[in-house]
């Protein structure tokens, strides 16, 4: 190892730390960046470092005006707008007006609520804290087991990470310079299988338990008329949305702005006609806390990239690729260790965080032990080309990042929807999610096992 | 002085997500544009769509990202590992938030004063937009406002008396 590898190295731990001591992730990244080029430039001279400053004259400005990521804020405003405009529990009372009548059905509504949620949203905590306020209170009168509830509602919430539109998928794409639209084709049935299995769980625990979830009383048919017509909306915006980027029809942005403009309008109507809808205070919180998720991601992509330029100049990842690539490991035990190795980072960081500061080190590494840029399905260690192991890989990274939301002993989203439900012990939310966190095992086997998972939906669309 | 700052970075905020709603308003008349073209040209006519789509996302969103920094700062917004802080005194919390919001403020007028640096260079430069050949400096302005006023906030949060958990 070189001295400038060291250097590398130094920082990375560097980083960890000033992260352990609740430093801002894009202040924290920033600062090792600065500082450790500046360290680079006495050890290695030609490394100067007032012509690595000067790159912050337009730096910034670059990452914000930069097209691809102009679907960010876009992405972050329809989901508030969405949450503002209650389109969260049109589409819970919707769903449940279909599957409520069924033993555990207002449970199995609640994640496909989510999975709606989540396809507007892209964000999972945002995702688990909307849906827990509009679904917990149903659940609660319905006297759904309050480990049940919070289970789902914090399982339920990780699916906004994965079903697209994400904004995860956007930074996924943007990191390792795949295909946006390839990302969100690949990301359709995996987040279907998931949504499909948390089902599944629900229906296998209140089988087996049946006092876990009384069946409801059925509703009204006038409230389930309602319901059902209010639904109608929700789901030709979602679905627009959803069908448009996957059949290639939108490139995002594009997507992002009329999903916008359809909900805002939505909203504005309904509340024109006066039932409740999106009022003017509840569109400027939604810009508000547009503005703070924006940044906050911004924020993160900038320190992103000025690490990023540490990094490559101490040889950081390069060298980490070549001693994955000759570690002597098999291929599939250094997939699983990274897998693994996101599991346990996603207990305590956040996605995007994880997705930025970690993924330039794996995606070098995985490259060089598939075989190179260039390596073919036939003479790769995994069986397919470098670009489709951007997808397929990014698919797992992603699904393995919401796993560590849900994973003890901090799981943010297990904090969220605890936190919500007043009175119910966290060792309860945490046993609550260990059978979804199973599935999870079973899918991220499957997608592992089956790369066509990932692979079929961008293969037949071609991107 | 405090309630001015966060007043401001409220307002910026909001100016920001109304130029966010813009982008929308004009992606539906670009959509529009493009499926009465389709049907223009089935009878052998042509509609244009908006020129310049792409650039004018690209600035408008350059602009209101940036106006959105202050605000997300007087809501602590940005991302931290919460988790091995619980374990040490209130008082080490504190310590660590006045140390990280110097930083803050330090880093933010250096993207600020880096940034009327960029907006002199492109000025200079008569850089412009690719298709819609506008200028780019005046895009600046705003970030270089935002960085400004995200500074002042970060000030006012080092004279603090509460850690922020």
């Amino acid at each position: 190892m070189s001295e400038r590898e060291l250097i590398g190295i130094g920082g990375l731990g560097v980083l960890f730390f000033l992260l352990a001591l609740r430093i801002p992730v894009g202040l924290a990244m920033i600062g090792v960046g600065i500082v450790g080029n500046f360290v680079l430039s006495i050890f290695f001279p030609f490394l100067r470092f007032e012509p690595y400053l000067q790159q912050f004259k337009s730096l910034l400005w670059g990452i914000v005006s930069n097209y691809e990521l102009s679907v960010v804020p876009l992405f972050v405003l329809m989901g508030y707008l969405a949450s503002q405009a209650n389109l969260s529990r049109d589409l819970f009372q919707g769903v449940n007006a279909i599957l409520g009548r069924f033993r555990g059905g207002v449970a199995m509504a609640a994640i496909g609520a989510c999975a709606g949620f989540g396809a507007v949203c892209g964000s999972s905590l945002a995702t688990a804290s909307t849906m827990g306020r509009v679904a917990l209170p149903e659940l609660r009168r319905l006297n759904y087991s309050p480990r049940l509830a919070t289970g789902t509602l914090a399982a339920g919430g990780t699916l906004g990470i994965l079903i697209p539109p994400s904004v995860a998928l956007v930074i996924y794409a943007v990191t390792v310079e795949a295909s946006i639209i390839q990302m969100f084709q690949a990301a359709i049935i995996p987040g279907l299988i998931a949504v499909v299995f948390f089902m599944l769980v629900i229906a296998i625990q209140v089988r087996l338990k049946p006092e876990l979830a009384p069946i409801a009383a059925p509703m009204p048919p006038a409230e389930r008329k309602q319901a059902l017509l209010r639904l109608i909306p929700v789901m030709s915006i979602f679905g627009a949305i959803i069908l448009g980027l996957g059949a290639g029809l939108f490139t995002p942005t594009p997507a992002a702005g009329v999903g916008v403009f359809a909900i805002l309008a939505y909203g504005l109507f309904m509340h024109w006609r006066g039932k409740e809808g999106l009022s003017l205070t509840g569109l400027k919180q939604a810009l508000r806390d547009t503005s703070v998720t924006s940044s906050m991601i911004f924020f993160i992509l900038l320190g992103a990239e000025v690490l990023k330029g540490f990094f490559s100049r101490a040889g950081l990842p390069a060298f980490m690729a070549d001693a994955a690539a000759h570690s002597g490991l098999d291929p599939w035990l250094v997939m699983v260790l990274m897998l693994f190795a996101l599991i346990v980072l996603g207990c305590f960081m956040e996605s995007l965080s994880m997705i930025v500061v970690v993924i330039p080190f794996f995606w070098p590494a995985l490259v060089n032990i598939n075989g190179g840029d260039f390596a073919t399905a036939a003479t790769a260690a995994y069986g397919m080309g470098a670009e489709d192991l951007k997808i397929w890989f990014g698919i797992l990274a992603l699904i393995v990042v919401e796993l560590g939301l849900i994973t003890p002993p901090v799981g943010l989203n297990v904090f969220i929807i605890n936190a919500l439900a007043d009175g119910v012990p966290m060792s309860q939310t945490f046993r609550g999610v260990m059978p979804f966190f199973a599935a999870e095992i079973v899918r991220i086997s499957l997608i592992i096992f089956i790369p066509a998972l990932t692979l079929l939906v961008p293969t037949l669309l071609g991107g | 002085m405090k309630r001015l700052l966060y007043q401001s970075a409220s307002g910026l905020a909001v100016l920001g997500g109304v130029l966010a709603l813009l982008i929308a308003v004009v992606t539906i008349v670009n959509v529009g544009g493009f499926a009465i073209d389709k049907v223009a040209r089935l009878f052998g006519s042509h509609f244009p769509a908006i020129l310049g789509y792409e650039d004018f996302v690209g600035l408008t969103v350059s602009s209101a990202a940036l106006m959105m920094f202050p605000y997300c700062q007087t809501r602590y917004g940005h991302v931290a590992v919460d988790v091995f802080m619980n374990l040490f005194p209130s008082w080490f919390g504190r310590v660590v938030d006045v140390v990280s919001s110097t930083l803050m403020t330090v880093l933010a007028v250096f993207l600020g004063y880096m940034m009327v640096r960029g907006l002199l260079e492109v000025q200079s430069d008569n850089a412009m937009s690719a298709i819609l050949g506008w200028q780019l400096w005046p895009f600046y302005i705003p970030g270089i406002i935002s960085m400004f006023l995200w500074a002042l906030i970060c000030m006012t949060q080092i004279f603090e008396r509460e850690a922020h958990v």
